[in-house]
């Protein structure tokens, strides 16, 4: 068959043998490198945060006129003068994280419920911003927000004698809120995660709305609210600049037997500074490297990242493990 | 089964379960139950809407509201003297405290202008013309209700216990209240309308406890009354009170008087604060200063107006040009322009020949004030720096000269050989190298040093709009001296000024610069590393140990309080890198020398390793949406997989990354606790100038303002949080638009 | 015995007029009517799509779930149309119990699985009795009476089905839907539930939807055929006892349909 056709043969010498073996590509090497690198970069991250705080944390321990025995026994925190107890700092960001789930637990997980189980597509599509709103808000304008308004609040609500100006209460209150949007999205992500099979079988045993949300999607989704509300307390005791700016600034130092339990020492309505509120404030004034002060921070921080850690890691557990697997 | 509504119910009863009538109960109660959590389910939700709400009210309740501020020298003052010696320093002015004169002087000229009271125009109204001012010529009407712009009112001021004590004062009040409207055109003011005349008379009667109806009047025959009577004030309502004198002296008074053609300012001066005066006449109302010094000697001023007066401008007859005048060109007439033609091109060219009355009579000051602008903020930079210089000592001059100059070309407190040594010297001035001042710069120095503006107390947003005749009270009580004005704290000047000791001249400036400069590094140094990472993870990573690890870890990090990053950038960005992050290292000493690592640049890294974890989860999320055909069908047409990476997976990927870092990066900019750690600076007033400068960012700003414990700084810090809000609020408008963006071009 | 004879000498369960369903704008179910007899097994068939499920569950109104969804026509049960604006959807779905296409047990005990709406439905009479009859009932006592405690996941495939059938027999509802409840089984698995459905049949009225034809003509008593017109909306093409159906279709379309010629 003669065939008139003007397309070029095509150029088999192009195909040969050699050009398919593989060929080193330095470029694709390099940005793999780099990609690695970035990748990387965050353990390294991790590395550094425990190296230098165990570092300076150590130096502190090494002081002469610190114990670890006086350290986490020790009633009183006042580096200056020699006592050197971080139970007042570790007490009032119990209180503030107590105080501050006590508010957003509820709220935030019935908050996810009415999301997830009974709220329209419309009415999430504008509840779900305003609380992204409410999540994006900086902690320093929750802080101005517990001093000038939760503060006022509660005075006038128990007496301007029994409330000090910088309490413990505000600053939990608005750490609460501060965290409610955390706990619903989360909770919400559990319970959404929940198939709706599981809603439609209790459904057809005539469950009502509320016994199926309640009874049978909670349930179902406990772990993902579970991980929600530990997640929530690592966020709430890491808190800092409410605590720094509403909850006062000195440690809530008591002696055990001769200070009031109820009246001074759990008391919400009497400022007590937190583990995160002191780091900020010591940090903030002028501080010379190796100073007592100086060290004694790094051991506190080390304290703090300790205890999130845990938190988080305890979290991602109760997720990995109590996860019911459906299909 | 009482309810017909529920018979359908199945006749067979089932063994165990409710049936019947109680079936229905029970389904009833469970229905309440539900409803009964449904209602606290939507409660709680509530609250978080609540707290919203509060907290946004808080803010905005601090934000704006009432101000009591006491100046060291009142603004206004300043910028009206300082108007009035340029017009009198010109060599074709001619200023007289004499009306008379000014009239004789414009007749004979027809290039001359001149401004006295009314009554003397209609004194040589022959001679001259009445211009009108913005097309309005004065006439009882609009001069009494105040269209015609150069209109002023006329006042008589006492006080009850002075008119208690001096008959002569009280009768004279009495009869002038009562007879000026006959009189007043004929001196050549307008009269007041009927109501505001017996407005008048109800303050004498209060004063003198007469418990008469509205509209009725007690007036007193002058025959025989006596003693000794002091007038001082205004030279505009001293022709007035002449003619009452005469009048009243006619009627029988046979009192001791005296009537001083001062000024309204020296009349009020005389009553309230040498207490000679028993009667002050005046041209303007008492300001609150006076009010408050005359309650310094127990005096409680009553005011009566009695009249208004009309500013005449007039020309010559002569004048065969002129009629009316707008208040642009008033402007023009008596300051810069030297010939009538500067002002209009088709008026003559002749230089302008003007006539002022003098600086003690309250004419000028009405002139001034009426026609310039006189908040400080409107003038133009010569005049502020002239003010600057005749109000503060030649030394804090010469030292406000040297940091910074105000003109290019010109000095202002050196002389040019002086300047030239001390530029030419060893330790030449930071001002023989800078640029001028600009005006801002100017208006500081000024709030700083000459007006210095005290906020005595504040009042927040609602009870100012509230109960604003109460503090209106309470201010006028407590705070005699200072005015009371409605200030938003978020202004221009807010952000335009410095850090500032003086909250009343305290801004934002260099905290925003600082929070943009550190904001920007980060993003400069996070954006890179975040997506890369992402990228590895998602396209490169091989399920093995090492990845699942850093995996897990970049969830862990997501979860590690930002105090904690805060130590981490002071003990190796801060500390341990110090000769780069100062920058040191590159010779960039001048601006590092005092930061000792505190830099935007420590600063920017800590950021960034904190917002690291997130990019990098938000750049995983937009990698796994991007479907695997795009990436296969990138492969097959022979692309290696970074080309397939590049050109088609990160693109489409983009803008899911782009919103993740824009959310990241409003985090970064909110956050206060580990640049607080990192050492940002208290108090800077100078913009920051690079990554190696000492920096401040706004959140910082707003926690150091929030523990101040005077009020006024809470005041500040709601104004700079509206500032970051609304900062957060365009990056995540941004962030919805390009999400939105997405989501069109994706459909 | 024709359909006629058999349902003069039984009562209706339940029977559906005119019924339509819509998701939204598009109408999926198309007037259909349908009278199902009581204490027998009723099959629905017909291809995949044509409205066999929207159809089953519009009979408990779990279509009420879905946002979308809405019906016209009625549906009579005892006399009531269930789709009036008083009817409480629990009492009916409380009467007539369904069973789905998964397994779907609840995250609790096995033995929680069985009480949980017992208990919620007021069940004042021995609940471990009640529990133990049912998984009896179910087929399903032997192999879990000895880890009631243990979740319902533990349970393989076809064990999770049954322990979902015992779930819904606790509450002794009157009717049974059930959603190609073997679909998702071994052969093994769901001979078994096969076997049970016939020994349901003598104290419920079920009807199943199927995919299988042998199911349908082996496990039925009466078959009705769906199909899809051109707008996609299903109607009932055929509906008579189960052997007619396979014997002697009356529609030709119902003949290609269990000849395997299309579907
Ligand atoms: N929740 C729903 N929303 C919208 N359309 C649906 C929904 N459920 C089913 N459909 C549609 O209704 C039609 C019938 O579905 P279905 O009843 O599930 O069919 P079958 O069970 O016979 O396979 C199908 O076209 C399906 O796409
Ligand atoms: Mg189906």
């Amino acid at each position: 068959m003669a065939t008139q056709s003007s397309v070029p043969p095509i150029a088999t010498e192009t195909f040969s043998a050699e050009s398919l073996t593989k060929r080193p590509r330095i470029g694709e090497a390099l940005i793999q490198v780099f990609l690695f690198s970035c990748g990387i970069i965050s353990i390294f991250t991790t590395i550094g945060i425990v190296i230098v705080l165990a570092e300076e944390a150590i130096k502190f321990f090494a002081l002469p006129q610190v114990t670890l025995l006086e350290y986490f026994t020790g009633t009183k925190w006042q580096p200056a003068i020699g006592y050197f107890g971080v139970l007042p700092l570790v007490l009032a960001t119990i209180m503030i994280s107590g105080i501050g789930m006590v508010v957003a637990l509820p709220i935030g997980l019935l908050t996810a419920i009415y999301l997830s189980e009974y709220a329209s597509p419309r009415a999430r599509n504008i509840l779900k911003p305003l609380l992204e709103v409410l999540a994006g808000i900086p902690t320093v304008v929750y802080g101005y927000f517990a001093l000038q308004f939760m503060t006022p609040v509660l005075r006038s609500i128990f007496g301007v004698q029994q409330v000090q100006i910088f309490n413990v209460a505000s600053a939990g209150i608005v750490v609460g809120i501060l965290i409610i949007p955390l706990v619903t999205s989360l909770s919400e992500d559990a319970l959404s995660a929940v198939p709706r099979s599981l809603r439609e079988a209790a459904y057809a045993l005539g469950g009502t709305k509320w016994e199926t949300a309640r009874q049978i999607v909670l349930p179902a989704g406990l772990s993902g609210v579970t991980a929600a509300f530990v997640v929530a307390i690592s966020r709430a005791v890491g808190e800092t600049m409410i605590v720094a700016i509403a909850a006062g600034s000195g440690p809530r130092n008591f002696e055990i037997g001769k200070d009031s339990l109820f009246g001074f020492i759990f008391n919400p309505f009497v400022a007590g500074e937190t583990m995160t509120g002191h780091m900020v404030r010591i940090s903030g004034g002028d501080l010379s490297y190796n100073s007592v002060e100086y060290l004694s921070i790094f051991s506190i921080g080390l304290l703090l990242f300790v205890m999130t850690l845990i938190l988080n890691l305890i979290a991602r557990r109760i997720v990995t493990k109590y996860r019911e697997v459906y299909e | 089964m009482s309810d017909e509504s529920t018979t359908y119910i199945a006749p067979e009863p089932k063994f165990g379960y409710p049936a019947g009538p109680k079936l229905d109960q029970q389904i009833k109660a469970r229905h309440r139950r539900g409803q009964f959590w449904y209602v606290l389910l939507g409660a709680s939700l509530i609250v978080s809407i609540l707290a919203l709400i509060a907290l946004l009210y808080t803010i905005v309740n601090d934000a704006f509201g009432l101000a009591a501020v006491e100046y060291k020298n009142d603004p206004t003052r300043l910028v009206v003297e300082q108007q009035e010696k340029v017009m009198l320093a010109d060599r074709d002015t001619v200023s007289s405290e004499d009306d008379r004169e000014l009239a004789a002087g414009i007749m004979n000229d027809p290039y001359a202008i001149g401004f006295f009271g009314y009554a003397y125009y209609q004194q040589s109204s022959d001679n001259l013309t009445l211009l009108a001012v913005d097309g309005i010529t004065p006439d009882a009407g609009n001069v009494e209700d105040g269209t015609y712009p150069l209109a002023r009112p006329l006042f008589l001021y006492s006080d009850a216990r002075v008119l208690e004590n001096n008959q002569a004062a009280n009768v004279f009040i009495n009869y002038y209240l009562t007879h000026v409207n006959e009189e007043i055109s004929d001196v050549g003011y307008f009269p007041l309308s009927a109501g505001r005349i017996s407005q008048a008379q109800q303050t004498w009667k209060q004063a003198n406890a007469l418990d008469l109806p509205a509209g009725q009047w007690a007036a007193i025959n002058p025959d025989g009354v006596g003693g000794s009577l002091s007038i001082a004030g205004s030279s505009t309502v001293y022709p007035l009170t002449q003619r009452m004198l005469e009048r009243i002296k006619a009627d029988g008074f046979v009192g001791d008087t005296s009537d001083e053609s001062v000024g309204s300012t020296a009349g009020y001066r005389a009553f309230c604060v040498d207490g000679a005066a028993d009667i002050a006449a005046g041209s303007r109302p008492m300001n609150q200063n006076e009010f408050a010094s005359c309650r310094k000697i127990g005096r409680l001023p009553l005011e009566f107006a009695v009249g208004t007066d009309a500013l005449a401008i007039v020309v010559s007859a002569q004048n065969d040009f002129l009629t009316a005048v707008t208040a642009d060109e008033l402007r023009l007439i008596f300051t810069t322009a030297q010939k009538w033609s500067d002002v209009n091109p088709n008026w003559p060219d002749q230089p302008i020949k003007r006539f002022i009355p003098g600086t003690d009579s309250g004419t000028l000051d009405f002139f001034v004030e009426t026609v310039f602008p006189i908040a400080l903020d409107e003038l133009p930079q010569p005049t502020l720096v002239s003010i600057l210089a005749d109000n503060v000592s030649p030394g804090l001059g010469r030292r406000m000269e040297s940091e910074q100059r105000f003109f290019a070309d010109q000095l202002v407190f050196f002389s040019q050989e002086q300047w030239a040594e001390a530029c030419d010297g060893a330790t030449p001035y930071a001002g023989c190298t800078l640029p001028p001042r600009a005006k801002d710069s100017v208006l500081q120095l000024l709030n700083e040093n000459v007006t210095e503006p005290n906020i005595v107390a504040v009042w927040k947003l609602v009870p100012s709009l509230l109960n604003r005749a109460a503090i209106e009270q309470e201010a006028l009580e407590k705070y005699p001296a200072a005015s009371l004005q409605f200030t938003s704290w978020v202004s221009t000047a807010f952000l335009r000024s410095p850090q500032s000791s003086t909250p009343e001249l305290a801004g934002v400036r260099t905290a925003v610069l600082g929070s943009l400069w550190v904001v920007a590094f980060t993003a400069l140094v996070s954006f890179p590393l975040g997506v890369g990472a992402a990228i590895y993870l998602e396209e490169y990573a091989t399920d093995n140990r090492l990845n699942r690890l850093i995996q897990t870890n970049i969830s862990n990090l997501a979860g590690v309080p930002s105090i904690i990053y805060g130590m981490l950038g002071l003990a190796v960005f801060v500390r341990a890198l110090e000769v780069i992050t100062s920058g040191t290292a590159f010779g960039a000493v001048a601006a590092g020398a005092t930061a000792n690592g505190r830099t935007i640049l420590s600063a920017s890294l800590t950021l960034a390793l904190l917002i690291l974890p997130i990019i990098i989860i938000s750049g995983q999320e937009a990698l796994r949406s991007v479907p695997n055909s795009l990436r296969q069908g990138g492969m097959a047409l022979g692309a290696t997989q970074w080309q397939t990476i590049w050109s088609h997976v990160l693109p489409s990927a983009l803008p899911g990354i782009l919103t993740g870092t824009i959310l990241s990066i409003s985090r970064a900019l909110g956050e206060t606790a580990p640049l607080v750690v990192v050492g940002a600076s208290t108090f800077i007033t100078t913009d920051p100038t690079g990554p190696f400068a000492k920096f401040t960012t706004l959140p910082v700003q707003i926690y150091q303002w929030t523990s101040r414990p005077q009020p006024e700084f809470q005041n500040l810090a709601a104004a700079a949080i509206v500032v970051l809000l609304i900062l957060l609020l365009s990056l995540n408008a941004t962030a919805v638009l390009l999400r939105n963006r997405y989501a069109r071009r994706a459909a | 015995m024709t359909l006629n004879s058999y349902a003069q000498n039984k009562h209706l369960a339940v029977e559906a007029d005119k019924m339509s369903v819509y998701y939204g704008g598009f109408r999926a179910v198309k007037e259909v009517s349908l009278q199902i007899p009581q204490k027998a097994i009723t099959a629905l068939i017909g291809p995949s799509g044509c409205g066999k499920s929207t159809v089953l569950r519009s009979f408990n109104r779990m279509n009420d779930l879905v946002p979308t969804a809405r019906v016209e026509g009625a549906i009579h049960y005892h006399g009531n149309n269930i789709y009036a604006p008083n009817v409480d959807p629990v009492e009916i779905r409380r009467r007539i119990g369904m069973v789905f296409q998964k397994p779907n047990p609840f995250s609790k005990s096995i033995y929680e699985n069985v009480a949980w709406g017992a208990r919620i439905n007021g069940y004042k009479g021995n609940m471990d009795e009640l529990v133990e009859a049912s998984l009896r009932q179910a087929a399903l006592w032997d192999e879990v009476k000895d880890k009631l405690a243990e979740s319902g996941f533990s349970l393989s495939g076809g064990q999770q089905q049954r322990l979902c059938i015992a779930r819904t027999i606790a509450v002794k509802p009157e009717i049974i839907l059930m959603d190609e409840p073997t679909s998702a089984l071994d052969p093994v698995a769901t001979l078994k539930i096969e076997d049970l459905i016939q020994e349901l049949k003598e104290n419920y009225t079920i009807i199943i939807v199927t995919h299988n034809m042998q199911q349908a003509a082996r496990a039925s008593d009466f078959t009705a055929f769906f199909n899809m017109d051109a707008d996609r909306a299903g109607y009932l093409v055929e509906f008579n006892e189960t052997n007619e159906i396979f014997t002697n279709p009356k529609h030709e379309l119902t003949e290609q349909y269990i000849t395997g010629r299309f579907g």
